[in-house]
Parts: C-alpha cells; structure tokens; sequence
C-alpha cells in the first residue's frame, strides 16, 4: 500500500471511529429502525397491500435518514477540524490537503454505509416478520440508496469547504431537493414549446444532481424487473458526480487560509 | 541577509494580506518579514499579541498562505508536504480529538507520519513516559486537564522522531513543575541534536531557553541575533537621576542621545546608553543640571522587549 493510500486511510478511519463513539448518530439510527418498525402499524391501516406500504415506508425512512446522517455530519466536517483546530497539527504532518479531504469523505461514506446497514438489518427483520417478499430487489433498492448518500456526503463535503455548517446544510439540502426533482425540470422544459426554456433546463438537469435515478423502491417493493443497467448506470453516475465535486472541493480547499 | 548553509528555517521577504470581507481593504499583518533559524539550537520568536508570530508559524506550517515572500524548512518550500515527516508541531492551546485514548492519539499521528509498526508501539511508550503521561496512555483525552493535554500534543510532535520542532506557546497552561518539566524536555531536544523554534511571550523562558531570538513588532522584524548579545547590549545601559532639569536638557537627551526620560517629583531619571553617558552628563552639567545618582543598569529582557515595542509605535 503506498504511504499516500495509508494516510487516506487512517484518516478515513479515525472518522468512522469518531462516529461510532459519537451517541448522537445511535440516536438518529435509532429512530430510522423505529420508523421502519412503524411501518408494521401503518400498513394495518390499509386492507390491501399491507406488505408494500411496510416496505415502502421502510426503504423511505432508509433513505431520509441516510440523507438526515449525511447532511448533519457532513456539513460538518471540515468546519469542525477548522473550528476546534484539530487541523492544525494534522496539515502540519506529511499529509496534503487533498489527502485530508478525502480521508474524512471516505470516513464519513463508510460510517454511513454502516449505518445503512443497520437499517437494512431492521428492515430485512421487519419484513421478514410481516411475511413481506425479500429480494435481489429490495438489495439492489437499498444498494442505490448507499450510493445516492455517497454523492450527497461529496456535495455535503463541498460546502463544507468553504462555509459554515448552517449554510453548507442550507445548500445541501436544497440541492438534495432539487435533485430529487431534476428529471421533472427536464420534462418541464421538453413539454414547455420554448426553445430557450427547453435548453436552460436541460443545462440545468445536466448540472443538477439527478438523484432520481437512484430510486428503485418501486420495482422493489412491486417485484418489478430491475436491468442491470439500471443499477451499474447509477453507480458510474455517481461516481463520475463525486469524484467532480469532490475535486472542485479541493480546489477550494487547497486555497483556503485556517486563521 | 545571507543564507546560511546550516539553517534549517529560512524566511525571506514574507508579507501577509487578509482581507476582512468581501470589498473590504486588505489588513497587512506581516510587512515583508525575514530571519533563520539554525540547525541544533533553540529559537524563540518573540512579539506582543498581534505581532504576526502566530500568523509566520502558521504559514511555515502549511496552514495559510502567504502573499509574497518566501518560507522554507529544511529546504523545502513550505507548500510542500512529504518534507513534513522530519517536522513537529504543537499548536497554541490544542484541542485533540478526545475520543481516542492517549494511547491510540499518538498511534494515529505515527500512522499519518509513516513510523513503522514495528517501531511505533515502544516509540509511543517512550514518548509517554517522557511526558510522564504512562499512566494515563489508556485514558480518553476528554479526561485529561490542560497540562496532560499540553504534554500529550508535545508527544504527538515527537512521535516520529523529527529533525525540527516547532512549539507555539508551549508553557501556556501549565503549573510551575508542570514549566520546568517542558524545560527540561526543550533542553533535552537541543541535546539530542534537533531544532526547536518557539513562539513564546514568557520572556524568562527565553532567558533561559533560547541560544538566538528575533523579536516582531507589528509585522516587522526589530531584531535577530543571540540571547546573548541582546542581553549584553542591555548591559550598557546606565541609569542617571538628574534634578533642575531645563525643557532644552529633556530634548537633547531624548532626541540627540536617543534617551528614555521618565518623570520622578522634581527629578527625572534619564536611562541611555553607556557609550553615551559621559556625552550625557557633559551636557547635563554644562545645562546647569544636578547629577544626583549615575547607576549603570543590566536591563532584563523585559525591559529591552517593551523598549522594541515602544520603538514600532
């Protein structure tokens, strides 16, 4: 492993360390596992496809407390170096700014991972409980949803370069919701019959996350075919998002003054 | 200034702009600022608050940016990073991560060092006991007080062994053992053949500490040279006790002879320098003046440092 590759490292875990010590984040993983546990009393309101609305609510609450975990923590994390210091004596080591950035999105992607998993863990119980159908669906559904929080941890980890965690939340969750809209601003501008209309809001979806396209729980939780490339597209798609703003991340970081 | 071949840091024309704002005027905080620091002795950077001493460590460290100038440690432009497996660093008031343990603290700053396992563990026992931290290494750090916090980051600055330790007010916080320890420890450094720059305001510390020292004043150098030699320059210094003092006498003595004055009752005390003392008192005898006391003075570093400082106002 080459030096670089092991400081990366050691910061990426030291960051999963610091979450699993943190009480905080058991909270918030915590109640996403009740939520999902909810799911149980809200599909008994409904006579009809009891295990769907179980399952629907169970990959939701998955994602929005992934999304909850991601923002909250990463908007932080390169403030809260900043703000207690702890920076000063790691830049003072042989470890480049770019090592450092990434070390901590690594870290905090796997922390989230984790913590993914454990959801999935209660959701599988769950399911599995309620005598709700269990598939490569379902994997493939809450693969997607690691994946999308791995794109929202690099735009979280983005502003977190540059402003203060009320802002950088502002900005991330603002993008999150636009990007979950994306698709519908394109097909606003297909159906609109302006030229200008149509081609702003296709730049506008080709620069705007589309978070859309990681969303499976309908084929999941409806035992819908699922292509392959409905899972590999998504999977170099964020990847090729990330590692963009991760490196325009970089270049702001790079840049900056720790007074 | 030349560059000498045996100094380990180099600063040469270093100027520092920060602008408070968006269309804000730019606050020149370091106005082109120059000195060395040589291999094996111990620095001291010394400045009222606001000088820029923090502001030039932070730029040898690769914290912020500097606008012009130039910074280099062991040669390397201090942009670069790899060079920063020989260098030490311990911040002023240091906030650790205090969910690791002294113990898994010290490992993670020798893993981003690239010190081998095999070495890292007795490294960081010995580091522990040298700090006389042995007892709390499995200890979280949100346990340990502001000394045991202070010892823990100068271990961290040890822990691969560097050529060059840079230690911003290192005795801040600590208790007088707790000063006399880090003493020992600082002298034990320079013993050992390393390289200690520290930012200090404790003028005593670097009396006893430091072989050279430069002072800062608002961002300017006003002196680099040996402890030493500043001391000894403040050695010829004499004290007159002069009564019937005419106005003329006071501005001849301030202006001319580059004397301090201050006022006591009927009487002023005039300290200049000793070279000038015979100069001193002709003119005070020949403007009608008593000479009621000539004492020459050995004046602490104290004295000398404020004296700078006065001079940059």
């Amino acid at each position: 492993m080459t030096t670089r590759l092991v400081r990366v490292l050691t910061l990426a875990g030291n960051t999963v360390r610091e979450a699993v010590r943190n009480r905080v984040l058991y909270t918030l993983v915590f109640f996403a596992v009740a939520l999902i546990g909810t799911g149980v009393l809200l599909s008994t309101l409904s006579y009809v496809e009891q295990e769907r609305i179980l399952q629907d609510v169970g990959l939701a609450a998955i994602r929005l407390f992934g999304v909850a975990i991601a923002i909250f923590v990463g908007v932080g994390l390169i403030h809260r170096e900043v703000d207690r210091r702890t920076i000063y004596t790691i830049l003072s080591k042989p470890v480049s700014r770019t090592e450092f950035l990434l070390g901590k999105y690594l870290g905090l992607v796997a922390t989230l991972w984790l913590q993914v998993a454990i959801m999935a863990a209660a959701f599988a119980v769950v399911s599995l409980m309620a005598g709700a159908p269990l598939g490569a669906g379902h994997a493939a559904a809450i693969g997607l949803i690691a994946v999308e929080l791995a794109l929202v941890v690099a735009i979280a980890t983005l502003f977190s370069a540059f402003t203060t965690p009320m802002l950088a939340s502002l900005f991330t969750a603002g993008l999150f919701v636009v990007g979950s809209l994306s698709r519908d601003l394109r097909e606003l501008g297909v159906h609109s019959g302006s030229h200008v209309a149509r081609q702003v809001l296709e730049g506008l979806y080709r620069v705007l996350p589309d978070l859309e396209s990681f969303n499976l729980s309908i084929q999941a939780v409806h035992g819908l075919p699922i292509a392959a490339t409905d899972v590999w597209l998504p999977v170099f798609y964020a990847a090729g998002y990330s590692a963009w703003v991760l490196l325009l991340a970089v270049v702001i970081f790079e840049r900056r003054d720790f007074r | 200034m030349s560059q000498d071949s045996q100094e380990v840091v180099r600063i040469e024309g270093l100027v520092k702009d920060f602008r408070p704002g968006f269309g804000l005027r730019a606050r020149r905080v370091l106005h082109g600022i120059g000195f060395g620091v040589r291999q094996g002795e111990i620095f001291g950077f010394v400045g009222p608050n606001g000088a820029g001493k923090t502001t030039t460590l932070k730029i040898l460290m690769g914290l912020i940016h500097p606008t012009a100038g130039r910074a280099s440690i062991l040669g390397h432009d201090v942009r670069e990073s790899e060079f920063r497996r020989h260098v030490g660093f311990l911040p002023e008031n240091p906030w650790f991560y205090d969910f690791l343990t002294g113990r898994e603290f010290l490992r993670f700053y020798g893993r981003l060092c690239g010190v081998a396992a095999a070495e890292r563990e007795a490294r960081i026992d010995e580091l522990l006991g040298r700090v006389g931290l042995s007892a709390a290494g499995d200890a979280r750090l949100r346990t340990y007080s502001k000394g045991m916090l202070q010892r823990i980051g100068i271990a961290q600055a040890l822990v691969h062994d560097p050529t060059v330790v840079f230690l911003d007010e290192p005795m801040s916080g600590l208790d007088p053992i707790g000063r006399k320890e880090i003493r020992d420890l600082i002298l034990r450094l320079r013993q050992e053949g390393k390289t200690v720059f520290m930012n200090t305001h404790i003028l005593s510390d670097v009396e006893l500490l430091c072989d050279r020292v430069a002072i800062i004043v608002k961002g300017e150098i006003r002196y680099e040279g040996s402890t030493d030699d500043f001391l000894a320059g403040g050695e010829r210094e004499t004290e007159l006790v002069l009564a019937q003092v005419p106005p003329a006498l006071a501005t001849l003595l301030e202006q001319r002879l580059g004397a301090r004055l201050s006022g006591l009752g009927d009487r002023i005390e005039v300290r200049v320098a000793e070279k000038r003392v015979g100069e001193a008192l002709r003119e005070a005898l020949a403007a009608g003046a008593e000479v009621v006391s000539v004492v020459p003075h050995r004046v602490s570093l104290e004295s000398i440092f404020l004296s700078a400082v006065e001079a940059g106002k």
